[in-house]
């Protein structure tokens, strides 16, 4: 129990960590690209802000003190859980994140779900199965190399203006889910589906599936039941990375699909500098990302019984 | 549901002329058609006007997709295009401007100018309530223009335009004297702009990021809703019959509700449209323009903004072009009417003077003062003594060679940046080396503020030929201490030109503000301070199952009070 508890506490200061360094690191590249979030907000194209509205904002957001004290209070601030204002938002950063995390979060899910499928779908019936292999592995690679925003592209223009199937913008419904799904998906099947090929390749060489089949079991039960299992382990770790990917993909994606979401805001915020929100999304990335990691190592032990207190 | 269905079965109907409500049809292929229609033309479901109707149809919701979404409701915060758009839906204004230019009672039924120009008092509507139950008052007035002023407020726009307010005085609940500081001629010209819409007091007095979440005003529609990065939903105010005198009816607006949705992609926009997801989209690409003329089942409406159209304006406190004939030069040589015509398909036309046809007290006399001439441009830059070559063709003087450096934001619309591109190829043949420097909006707007360019593109676009002096007069220089910021972005600093827009602020009388912005519009052509490209437009596409949108004179924004859908 002791043991379990150490893990844990490792764990938490780990995660800790990770979210005082994303914070720092944003807080840094923030303030050492030039611009100033107080002319970004004020002097818009049409603008005609007087030099006082000018300094009240400043005053207001704290940019008149020095970089030091700034930092210390943003740290203070995070510490106390508290995300801040948005400038460019006129929002609570909390606010801002409850509106803009589920759509983000809603096609995070439904590309990894659909990227499991379609990997399932192209290597369980096909390993080791000649020509069906063959072109299902080449598929795989095309899959892995193609470039979501440029795929994103191509969907919308085949799929939502020529044929008009699915609607080309929003997120307004399922039906506005699929193609920016899709662009997310087809990639990351393949690189999910060339990992789970290799590890179910070397599985159908272990010994236990000669005696699986020894035992008279057919092939696909052999492969469903005893293979996979095996093929998954990989394809597990590869997801964790992949949800962390998904967030940077989703910026292109949802912009490109005009969608409501986290990535959209990420950009939206660095052009404007605005700090808070910024960090507030960042460092939601990074909470995302640690718990995802949390997720696969509870997978691993589901899966993969013998791994119950061996693994550090 | 069972009525979208519905539709699609009309639609099926109508493409294939055939009637589809026949009683030997079984009823589960019909309904098995219209489930396969559904999913392949959810498009066809909105578009159904032709079904003639003259008379205006009360209720449905219009669907209304823009290009940018407002960062703040409240468009005394701030104060860009896109609030103005939403402003206009749900605010009212003092006074009303017309297509000529001329000031008509909306909210204040009139009003009395002081002799020394400085103040004015107002007369209300006794009938005017606030979407929150608050009334119109002299109270509410004070407010308003306390609240633009307010540094904390943080307005750009409106607190940018009365600059001169001094303070309100309430003599009766419905008569209010506002004083300036100075006489301001275009005052009632800046308070027909949405930007400086009348909003609830009440509401006012909230903090003011509470206040740009859901704002309150008077006007035709009141906001319900609003979903950050996907739409903005407005429904109808049903107690209202104080629209503005430009407007087609009286009464309430005819629609039930407005989706306000936020679509930045431009094709994406035309999709939607095409596709009957949305009703009407504001910004129509350029590219798309054409397509749009040619379907049948859409309409377009445009016009240019008043203002300074968009241009970019060079700055001449540094070399190259502290040097008029190397200004001239530069102008001469960008052939910006090609540009246009192949970056915008024909669609748009160049501007030529500073200020845009419908400015009030436009003069169209400047229009060819600096057209495309590169053999003067040539002849100038010899006078200029820029007589040296580079191996590459660009000009030298002193073995120096002639830059231009263009700072481009990253936010500036692809059409934009071709533009530019074209009019470095053109300066080029002349001998300019244009330097385009691409970088994010923050970086360029603080190189803008230490005069770090040679060109700086922008527009201005307001309702008034006070515009000359924001972006010409030695007053907009910038103060120091606040990074710089100024609005005259050529640095012209000239006393003459200063007295002229200075005392056309003095005088109410439009035949002496005409001669005096004339004046004025003859010394900035002279001094070739911008290179004048287009006017900055409303350009909308609509569905044929839309009516009567208006364009709001003033500013040119969509108004949707008097629309009404067929369907």
């Amino acid at each position: 129990m002791t043991h379990l508890l150490r893990r844990a506490a490792w764990r938490l200061l780990g995660g800790i960590l990770v979210l005082l360094a994303a914070a720092s690191l944003t807080f840094a590249a923030l303030h050492l690209t030039p611009g100033d979030p107080v002319t970004a907000i004020l002097g818009g194209a049409s603008a005609n802000p007087t030099p006082e509205a000018i300094a009240a904002a400043r005053h207001e957001y704290g940019l008149d003190r020095p970089i030091a004290v700034q930092y210390a209070l943003y740290i203070a601030r995070i510490a106390r859980g508290d995300l801040g204002q948005s400038f460019s938002q006129h929002m609570p950063v909390i606010a801002v994140l409850r509106a803009q995390a589920p759509p983000t979060l809603a096609l995070m899910a439904s590309s990894l779900a659909v990227a499991w499928l379609l990997a399932l779908l192209s290597v369980v019936p096909t390993a080791r199965r000649g020509a069906a292999g063959a072109i299902a592995s080449t598929l795989e690679t095309v899959g892995a190399g193609l470039p979501q925003f440029w795929l994103g592209i191509l969907l919308l223009w085949g799929l939502a203006f020529e044929w008009r199937l699915l609607p080309p913008a929003g997120n307004h419904g399922l039906p506005a889910l699929v193609l920016p799904t899709l662009s997310l998906a087809i990639p990351l099947a393949g690189f999910i589906a060339q990992v789970m090929r290799e590890s179910f390749d070397l599985a159908l060489d272990q010994p236990f599936i000669l005696t699986a089949r020894a035992r008279g079991l057919g092939d696909g039960t052999v492969r469903l039941r005893h293979a996979l299992r095996h093929a998954l382990l990989p394809c597990v770790s590869l997801s964790t990375w992949a949800v962390g990917a998904l967030v940077g993909n989703a910026v292109a994606i949802e912009i490109i699909f005009s969608r409501q979401g986290l990535g959209r805001e990420l950009f939206l915020s660095v052009a404007t500098h605005d700090m808070p929100l910024v960090s507030g999304i960042v460092l939601f990335i990074a909470l995302t990302y640690i718990l995802a990691g949390l997720a696969a190592d509870t997978l691993y032990v589901l899966i993969d019984p013998r791994l119950k207190g061996t693994r550090p | 549901m069972e009525l979208t269905i519905l539709r699609g079965a009309q639609a099926l109907g109508s493409l294939s002329m055939r009637p589809l409500h026949s009683p030997a049809l079984p009823r589960r292929a019909l309904w098995l058609a219209a489930a396969a229609l559904l999913l392949a033309t959810t498009g066809c479901r909105r578009h159904q006007s032709r079904t003639t109707a003259h008379e205006p149809v009360q209720g449905g919701t219009l669907i209304y997709a823009t290009d940018r979404e407002p960062i703040c409701l409240d468009p005394h915060v701030q104060g860009d295009m896109p609030q103005v758009f939403l402003a206009e839906q749900y605010l009212d204004s003092l006074v009303a401007m017309d297509r000529s230019g001329h000031i008509l009672p909306w909210l204040a039924t009139d009003w009395a100018v002081s002799d020394d120009g400085r103040t004015y008092t107002f007369h209300l509507r006794h009938d005017v309530t606030f979407t929150d139950g608050t009334p119109l008052t002299a109270e509410a007035v004070r407010a308003n223009l306390d609240h633009m002023v307010d540094p904390h407020t943080q307005s750009s726009t409106a607190g940018g335009y009365i600059k001169q307010y001094a303070g309100t005085d309430i003599i009766d609940t419905y008569t209010a004297a506002v004083h300036l500081k100075t006489p301001y001629a275009a005052f009632l010209e800046v308070l027909a702009q949405g930007f400086l819409g009348i909003e609830s007091p009440r509401a006012l007095a909230r903090p003011r990021d509470e206040n740009c979440q859901n704002p309150v005003g008077s006007g035709p529609f009141r906001i319900v809703r609003w979903d950050h990065q996907s739409q903005i939903v407005l429904a109808r105010n049903p107690a209202y019959h104080w629209g503005p005198p430009t407007a087609l009816h009286t009464g309430p607006a005819r629609l039930d509700g407005i989706e306000w949705r936020i679509i930045p992609e431009a094709s994406v926009r035309f999709a939607a449209l095409q596709a009957g997801e949305v009703d009407v989209i504001d910004s129509l690409p350029p590219e798309a323009e054409t397509p749009a003329q040619r379907n049948p089942d859409l309409w377009l409406l445009m016009a240019d903004r008043p203002g300074n159209p968009t241009n970019g304006t060079l700055n001449i406190k540094r070399a190259p072009f502290d040097d008029i004939r190397v200004r001239e030069a530069f102008i001469r040589s960008a052939d910006i009417d090609g540009a246009l015509a192949s970056v915008f398909f024909h669609h748009y036309r160049r501007a030529g003077s500073p200020l845009s046809p419908t400015t009030p007290f436009y003069s169209p006399a400047f229009e060819h003062h600096a057209d495309y001439d590169p053999d003067r441009a040539r002849a100038l830059l010899d006078q200029a003594g820029w007589t040296g070559r580079t191996e590459e063709g660009i000009r030298t003087r002193d073995g120096r060679p002639l830059v231009v450096h263009i700072p481009l934001k990253a936010s500036l619309s692809a059409a934009e940046r071709t533009l530019w591109e074209q009019v470095q190829a053109t300066a080029r043949a002349t001998g300019f080396d244009v330097r385009l420097e691409n970088g994010d909006d923050t970086t360029i707007l603080e190189r803008e503020g230490q005069w770090d360019y040679d060109v700086r593109i922008g527009y201005w676009n307001t309702s008034t030929a006070d515009v000359l002096r924001i972006v010409f007069s030695s007053a907009f220089l910038g103060a120091a201490g606040v990074g710089g910021h100024h609005q005259n972005e050529a640095g012209f600093s000239d006393p003459a030109f200063d007295r002229v827009v200075n005392d056309a602020l003095l005088t109410t009388d439009p035949d002496k503000r005409r001669a005096l912005y004339l004046q004025a519009q003859t010394i900035a052509a002279q001094n070739f301070l911008q290179i004048t490209t287009y006017p900055q437009s409303t350009r909308l596409a609509l569905s044929r199952a839309v009516h009567d949108v208006r364009l709001e004179p003033s500013l040119n924004v969509t108004s949707l009070y008097d629309s009404w859908v067929t369907r």
